[in-house]
């Protein structure tokens, strides 16, 4: 295993069917993702990115070919080594923020410690480490929805990384936001990034998160490419 | 159809879980509705079409004492008044030896020359010829000779022509079956005998138990006039019409029943209703965008009601009568333990019954869905209501809801202070209890899983919290179903605690009853005087008392008297309920007054100091009430009298029961085989058992009458449980992006499954816990008003927390139950929804 490589797609192919006709929105994708690389995907919506991130975290499985994620086969797991895996590797970030409104903010962020076995002042430690890096402890104990789109993204952003994943996949995270919320967000997420030295995916369609990646990947046709940052 | 319930019906198409949830809940309270009626209906049109077939053209019955009419006036009217449209009766318990058990019949004893007159008996042609004049020639020809409806002759495998034993006045006869009715079992309670053999069989020659008579109006005062002193002229119509009011407060206990479990259904429907609505939002809110009008959008929900209601209505009919079958055999036990001799054999359908189910469909359906139809055409164009917005809406109504309760609560109680005696006030008053209490606990609720979501957070963190949580957060889904459940439990606490009050009091009433330690007795018919006299000479017989019940009809119901000659030990039996015992028994024994039974005074509004009017030898006398005593006789017909002063104005010397007082109830066993030895010596089979003996078999009769209740209240569970899984299964369509997203975050299948399991599990107790204050209270409305005002009694109100636990762990296991495939199906969510957009 090189421990160079987070992530390594091999022969990636997932083929939907439309009616009487199938559709293949990733065909034999190949690709070697650094670590601690931001990469971002761009395409066009229907593309497959979200697939793709779905693939990579073995939320889906592909027709064909294998995900590995810091050296382990993502796609030779069972469905519940799959959910493990994720729940202790990968962080996500959603463009809907999915905040469990139910919860607080700071049992929000809790929830996934608590999944990774991190409990008592461990955790709360944590959460108000990450509550202050995103600038939101002062809502620690507020509803989801009575924050700001902006806000609810970076509570998203502080539970995606609470509990220190190797890799974030981020999905749109500023599609729902103005540029003045998506630049924070963006800030927050790079920053915690710097200290927990995770790679991140992000599929998005803002030039601006782009230009903030090391890397930019297109998705079109089911391909895979590299494509240079405008 | 309009492209608006177009729309609707196709969302309905794509849910079918849902739309089949919502016809179940119609279905199962309609259902149940029906059963009861038709097994109740059932019941009551066999006993009135028994009772018209032996009344037959009879407008009148001449009765006497407890020793009967003297055959003689019966002669002196055919013979010497002219009198021809009338015909003698002798009656009596007969018992046919059955290895399947004994069944009790009624002995008929009839002149089948003198029946012409006023009945129109038909046999099966196959037996004889049909005629009257044929099966009178058998009748005379062969002694013993009966008839018995073709039904109860294959129940107890009686052939033509061959001869059984019956038992009459605890002698064993012979007889022989000569026809049977052509009467579609409507004389299924009935043995038809020759009033000779009748008469012989009871011992009384020259007696006749009533004359039933074809009189009209203007004959009346004539006939009274020739009427011998202790006989009285009552109308037939009058004496069935006393007979079945027994029944009437049993009949409404059992329809209540029914109503709750429509009620229940009611909470099922609601449910149904408002998570078809609020899943629409989307859909009705670009329909009013588009310009469907607020009322094109309730019409199109009220019609989609109506059609599910009639679809409900209808197979709850079909259902309905399946169960009515079941039902009816319950029924018809507890009559016949209870009331009257009555054998049914199906259930009688109705157009008014088939009406009734599919009108309760239909209704249940609009009022239920009323209430989510306006708020959605309330529904402002192109807003798709979040989640949070709804819920908030829900939240800040929850206490003006509750309010509604209390004063709903207040109006119950008004209900039940104002109306004094009524039970059908006191019914209304439990069901506006009820829906005070349901509009209260999604408050309670609210509150309680507030509270818990700490706890849950402190035994099964963030997702145990996160599981509680969701149920306050979701209201709207839960609230309901919450409801239902509650109101199903409580049902069960109230009912469980009344029955189990009931037994209670019963069981130190007959403690202190039976205060013999042997009973020996007849159903029917008094005991051989030289039985009595082996029986009570008996070496270990220390005292004795004899009893006599005999049974008084006149125009305003019957009285059951009861007449004891008291062993010295004997008084401290009967409880004085309103008066100083040592003051009453001297003057009992001694003064032309008797003692009345609390449900008799309560029935007949009587208390100390009033009188009892009752037709002795010598005409109607007045006997002064000295107190009411404790009992529960279920027929509320007690008055108790003393031999002495019986003797002073009857001449009726039978004796129908003893209870023996022995020098050591150790030897209880060893007396009861003496007694029946002594039986079979005087050729008269007495019943004779231990005060253990008796007091367990009246408890197995008590238990056995509220069989038929545990049914109904566990319908109404099995109806909450359906409602649960609707839920549910919501809530979990609901959830379906959160629940992604938390597969997607790293929760297990399993993990998943326990966290809506443990949902569903906080519900129940949520549920369990808002159950017990409604089921106390439904307790004590049932004690303290409905049994009270139907039946008279008095019951120590005795709450076991076995059964307010047992009613928490059963919300709980009913709610498991009903979220275990919707715990399951959440397991199973794709943690790819969470990545999609809503």
């Amino acid at each position: 295993m090189d421990s160079k490589v987070a992530i390594t797609l091999e022969h990636l192919t997932k083929t939907y069917i439309e009616g009487d006709r199938e559709h293949a929105v990733l065909n034999d994708v190949h690709a070697s993702i650094a670590r601690g690389a931001s990469v971002a995907i761009r395409g066009r919506s229907g593309s497959g990115k979200s697939t793709l991130l779905n693939l990579i975290a073995g939320i889906d499985v592909p027709d064909r070919g294998s995900v590995v994620v810091d050296g382990t086969d993502v796609t030779a797991l069972d469905e519940r080594r799959r959910t493990l895996f994720r729940r202790r590797h990968i962080g996500f970030v959603y463009q809907a923020f999915n905040l469990i409104p139910t919860l607080s903010v700071a049992d929000n962020v809790r929830l996934v410690l608590e999944l990774n076995r991190v409990t008592g002042a461990k955790a709360e430690h944590r959460i108000d480490e990450l509550l202050d890096a995103v600038d939101l402890l002062k809502r620690k104990q507020s509803r989801p929805d009575v924050l700001s789109g902006g806000e609810q993204q970076r509570v998203a952003v502080a539970r995606a990384l609470a509990h220190r994943p190797s890799l974030i996949l981020a999905d749109e995270p500023t599609g729902n936001l103005d540029d003045d919320a998506a630049g924070k967000v963006l800030a927050v997420l790079e920053r915690l990034l710097r200290q927990t030295g995770g790679t991140l995916l992000i599929a998005t369609h803002s030039d601006r998160v782009a230009r903030s990646c090391d890397l930019t990947l297109a998705l079109s046709g089911g391909r895979l490419d590299r494509q240079e940052t405008a | 159809m309009t492209v608006v319930l177009k729309a609707s019906a196709g969302f309905l198409r794509r849910h079918p879980w849902q739309l089949g949830l919502a016809v179940l809940g119609i279905t199962a309270g309609v259902a149940v509705i029906i059963a009861v009626d038709l097994a109740n209906g059932s019941a009551r049109l066999a006993f009135l079409e028994s009772l018209d077939a032996v009344t037959g053209e009879a407008t009148h019955q001449v009765v006497g004492g407890p020793d009967g009419v003297d055959e003689a006036f019966y002669a002196e009217l055919r013979t010497e008044r002219g009198y021809t449209a009338l015909a003698p009766i002798v009656e009596s318990d007969a018992v046919i030896r059955n290895p399947d058990g004994d069944r009790v019949l009624t002995l008929l004893g009839a002149d089948l020359f003198a029946e012409q007159a006023l009945r129109d008996y038909r046999f099966n042609p196959g037996d004889t010829s049909g005629s009257f004049e044929d099966l009178f020639d058998r009748f005379l020809t062969a002694p013993g000779s009966v008839v018995v409806s073709e039904q109860t002759a294959d129940e107890l495998g009686l052939r033509l022509n061959e001869s059984f034993t019956v038992v009459v006045r605890g002698r064993e006869r012979e007889a022989s079956l000569v026809a049977t009715f052509a009467d579609a079992g409507t004389l299924g309670a009935y043995l038809l005998a020759d009033i000779a053999t009748a008469q012989e069989w009871l011992d009384s020659p020259g007696r006749l138990s009533r004359i039933d008579i074809r009189l009209n109006e203007d004959e009346l005062a004539a006939f009274r006039a020739l009427l011998p002193d202790g006989n009285r002229l009552l109308h037939a119509a009058g004496r069935t019409q006393s007979t079945l009011e027994m029944t009437d407060a049993f009949m409404i206990n059992l329809n209540a029943m029914s109503l709750l479990a429509l009620l229940v259904g009611l909470f099922l429907i609601y449910n149904s209703a408002s998570f078809t609505v609020l899943q629409r939002r989307p859909l009705i809110g670009t329909l009013r965008a588009l310009g469907v009008t607020q009322r094109q959008v309730l019409f199109a929900i009220v019609g989609e009601a109506a059609v599910l209601g009639a679809i409900g209505g209808i197979l709850g009919v079909l259902l309905g009568v399946w169960l009515g079958e079941k039902l009816l055999f319950f029924v018809t036990q507890s009559i016949n333990d209870l009331y009257f001799r009555l054998a049914v054999s199906d259930v009688r359908l109705s157009g008014i019954t088939l009406a009734k189910g599919l009108a309760a469909g239909v209704v249940a359906a609009l009022v239920a869905a009323a209430v989510p139809a306006l708020e959605a055409a309330g529904y402002p164009p192109r807003l798709t209501m979040a989640r949070s917005t709804l819920e908030g809406k829900t939240g800040r109504a929850l206490p003006w809801v509750a309010v509604a309760g209390m004063a709903l609560m207040a109006l119950a109680w008004l209900t039940l202070t104002a109306s004094e005696t009524s039970l059908l006030a006191g019914l209304v008053a439990i069901f506006l209890l009820i829906l005070s209490f349901a509009l209260t606990i999604p408050w309670i609720v609210a509150h309680l899983a507030g509270l818990f979501a700490p706890l849950a957070d402190r035994l099964g963190g963030v997702t145990a919290r996160l599981a509680v949580a969701g149920i306050a957060a979701s209201l709207s889904r839960t609230g309901v179903a919450v409801v239902a459940l509650a109101v199903a439990v409580s049902a069960t606490i109230g009912v469980s605690v009344m029955v189990d009050s009931f037994r209670g009091s019963v069981q130190s009433w007959l403690e202190r009853t039976l205060s013999a330690d042997v009973y020996l007795g007849l159903p029917s018919g008094g005991i051989d005087p030289d039985l009595i006299e082996a029986v009570t000479e008996l070496d270990a017989v220390e005292a004795f008392s004899t009893s006599r019940r005999t049974l008084f009809f006149d125009g305003d119901g019957q009285t059951r008297l009861i007449v004891i000659r008291m062993a010295p030990g004997g008084y401290g039996g009967v409880e004085i309920l309103d008066a100083d015992p040592a003051e009453v028994w001297p003057r009992w024994d001694r003064e032309d007054a008797v003692l009345v039974s609390e449900p008799y005074a309560w029935r007949n509004g009587l208390r100390r100091g009033d009188a009892v009017a009752l037709p002795t030898d010598r005409g109607r006398r007045d006997f002064p009430v000295l107190a009411t005593f404790q009992s529960y006789d279920v027929n509320g017909s007690g008055v108790l009298m003393s031999r002495s002063v019986f003797d002073r104005h009857w001449t009726d010397t039978t004796v129908d029961s003893i209870g023996l007082y022995l020098d050591d109830a150790a030897r209880s066993g060893e007396i009861v085989a003496e007694v029946e030895a002594l039986g079979r010596r005087f050729d008269q089979r007495v019943f004779a058992s231990s005060n253990t003996g008796i007091r367990e078999l009246s408890l197995s009769i008590f238990d056995r009458t509220f069989i038929i209740t545990d049914i109904l209240y566990w319908l109404a569970v099995g109806v909450a449980i359906v409602g649960i899984f609707g839920a549910m299964l919501a809530l979990q369509l609901e959830r379906g992006r959160e629940l992604g997203l938390l597969r997607s975050l790293g929760m297990t299948r399993s993990e998943l499954s326990g966290n809506v399991a443990i949902q569903t599990g906080t519900i129940g107790a949520l549920a369990g816990l808002a159950a017990i204050p409604l089921g106390i209270a439904m307790a004590w409305v049932l004690i303290e008003v409905i049994n009270r005002r139907a039946f008279g009694w008095q019951i120590a109100m005795d709450v076991a927390p076995g059964f307010v636990a047992g009613g928490v762990l059963l919300a709980i296991a009913a709610a498991l139950v009903g979220g275990a495939y919707p715990a399951w199906r959440a397991g199973g969510t794709e943690p790819a929804l969470a990545m999609r957009e809503e």
